[in-house]
């Protein structure tokens, strides 16, 4: 098509140019949208954070005001570090406990169940994240049924705030919102292993623990690595969990983000939001060789 | 596979046991809360929770009367009727140059595209409240709130269709070009029929995301509220079983679209099927 025209370079060139040109317009409205509307915001959040605030305004002065005072709260510093920690703990505990799902999932269940089984642990994660979050209030709340079934069977007289309004909460619900993604994650990875191997390498003198770190884990790390992603980046920006079931000893950096805004200190929520947006682009750059895209875009 | 599971020792046999009740527990925990959320959403007690004392459907007539849920609802459904339509004409036309454009940095833009997907939806949330009431000066109202979901949802869109590109065979558009259609009949008649699956998904994707979407509305709506909203205002005085009702039915909804997003593509291409098999049959008919 192209060949016939090296005689006329110019026209050549332009009717070549158009059509490349043509071809990345459709982008536009994407550009639009996601730049205009996503990048754009994220940048002028950054320099919010450097920004100063006189008579509640925000003067573009650059200091660094905002972190020091982030910095120097120590009930700040340590709400960031109890962030970092319950994200941690939530990611292995729902890693831990999908595993072994997945496991039996693709081991075990036969062949034609598979499928609708492993719908049935998403589906959940389709629906409405207020809901499932506030489907614990009616477990561990105040009036929630563990308490009335303690009341009820006359093991306790009043409601035992104890299960409610704590980390542990916060790290359970966590759990049950984040597992279904994990599952799907590590389950469409384990189902290609092939078991075979693992028993080759033990046939060849490898014990079981060095074959299951030599040959299964880098078989499935692109899912390990997906599902610690997906699950510790959510967490690290929470902020229903911990507002509905956490109370004042749940409290997250996310939180904290949602305060400073309410309370229109928008340079001080800046700086809280751009030290979480760190955090994730630390754990991306982290793990950027394992993190494919093409799988999620079906090529 | 399945082969050596069957003649497993007994040690297998009491592994594969003691996993089929861990994946039974799993399920427990997955569905015990929301369906004890719906269980009690028809307990005549007051408290919304344990002891049932009797069944009723009074809570649900509460919230079906109740004039500030009316308002709710409608704002929710057109934010999500609006930022259905602009995901997908803005997920969809993305979704071309993406797959078939010798893009030179396309992993960087893949990455870009599927970022809102990642990030914290407190992020954009608050980012965009500083951009609406910063520098641009726009009053918060529910068209804040819909740019705010699209740039969530839009993202969903793009996969699927993309997911769908990927698989789409060029020869069939050559072959259109060949018999002398154009390109916006190849569009037309080729192309869109063939990936309507995908799109048709994605609308039904980014209808229930932004019907249960929370916290980047919250930000952005201003002082209308949607279910999630009026949900979370209510929540803050504790369990009440009309939310619980409301609760309900907003997971009853959203499970519906999202069984139309996962049967109806399956169901147009089944159809096809018997319309092109149905033709066929006929033509062999007459032939013979």
């Amino acid at each position: 098509m192209t060949d016939a025209a090296t005689t006329v370079p110019t026209a050549e060139r332009r009717r070549r140019v158009l059509p490349a040109v043509a071809s990345y317009l459709p982008f536009l409205p994407a550009i639009v949208l996601l730049g205009g509307f996503f990048l754009v915001p994220l940048g002028i959040i950054v320099c919010y954070s450097f920004w100063e605030v006189v008579d509640y305004n925000v003067v573009h002065r650059w200091t660094l005001d905002n972190y020091h005072y982030f910095f120097s709260v120590t009930a700040y510093v340590r709400t960031m570090w109890a962030t970092l920690w319950v994200s941690l703990v939530a990611t292995g505990i729902t890693l831990g406990l999908a595993f072994p799902f997945a496991y039996w999932l693709s081991r075990y269940v036969p062949r034609r169940l598979r499928a609708p089984l492993l719908v049935l642990a998403v589906v959940p994660f389709w629906t409405s994240y207020l809901l499932r979050v506030y489907s614990w209030l009616t477990i561990l709340g105040q009036k929630g049924l563990l308490n009335r079934f303690l009341q009820w069977t006359g093991m306790t007289h009043h409601p035992i705030g104890l299960f409610l309004y704590d980390r542990s909460a916060v790290i359970l619900v966590l759990i049950y919102l984040y597992f279904p993604f994990a599952a799907l994650t590590l389950y469409s990875s384990i189902e290609r292993f092939d078991w075979d191997q693992l028993r080759a390498a033990m046939d060849l003198g490898a014990t079981p623990f060095g074959a299951i770190r030599r040959i299964l884990v880098p078989q499935i790390r692109p899912g390990i690595v997906t599902a610690v992603i997906f699950v510790f980046i959510p967490i690290l920006g929470e902020y229903l969990t911990p507002q509905i079931v956490g109370g004042t000893g749940g409290v997250m950096i996310g939180n904290l983000v949602v305060n400073f805004f309410q309370a229109a200190e928008y340079t001080r929520g800046a700086a809280v939001s751009l030290l979480i947006a760190i955090f994730i682009l630390l754990m991306l750059v982290l793990f950027r060789r394992s993190l494919s895209t093409r799988e999620a875009y079906g090529g | 596979m399945a082969a050596d599971v069957e003649i497993l020792s007994r040690r297998g046999r009491v592994t594969r046991l003691a996993l089929a009740v861990y994946g039974t527990l799993i399920y427990v925990f997955l569905f015990g809360p929301i369906v004890l959320l719906v269980l009690f959403s028809f307990n005549a007690n007051r408290y919304g929770t344990f002891p049932v004392t009797a069944w009723t459907l009074k809570w649900y007539r509460a919230a079906v009367s109740d004039y500030q849920i009316h308002d709710a609802v409608a704002t929710t459904l057109k934010v999500a009727g609006e930022v259905t339509a602009i995901s997908v004409v803005v997920g969809t036309t993305a979704a071309f140059p993406l797959v078939r454009s010798r893009l030179r940095w396309r992993d960087g833009v893949r990455v870009g595209l599927v970022l809102p997907i990642m990030i914290p939806g407190l992020l954009i949330g608050v980012s965009l409240l500083v951009l609406f009431t910063g520098p641009l000066h726009w009053q918060l109202s529910p068209q804040t709130a819909v740019i705010g979901q699209s740039v969530y949802t839009t993202p969903f869109v793009i996969l699927l269709v993309s997911a769908r590109l990927q698989g789409f065979d060029r020869a069939l558009e050559r072959a259109a070009a060949d018999l002398g259609a154009n390109a916006f009949n190849r569009l037309r008649f080729v192309v869109l029929p063939l990936i309507l699956p995908a799109i048709i998904a994605g609308a039904l994707l980014a209808f229930t995301l932004s019907l249960d979407e929370f916290i980047i509305t919250y930000f952005l709506i201003g002082t209308d509220i949607t279910l999630p909203i009026f949900i979370y205002t209510q929540i803050k005085f504790g369990i009440t079983p009309e939310v619980n009702a409301l609760a309900s039915m907003l997971l009853a909804a959203s499970l519906l679209v999202l069984a139309l997003a996962f049967a109806l593509p399956q169901v147009i291409r089944a159809s096809r099927r018997a319309v092109r098999f149905g033709t066929g049959r006929r033509a062999a008919r007459i032939t013979a």
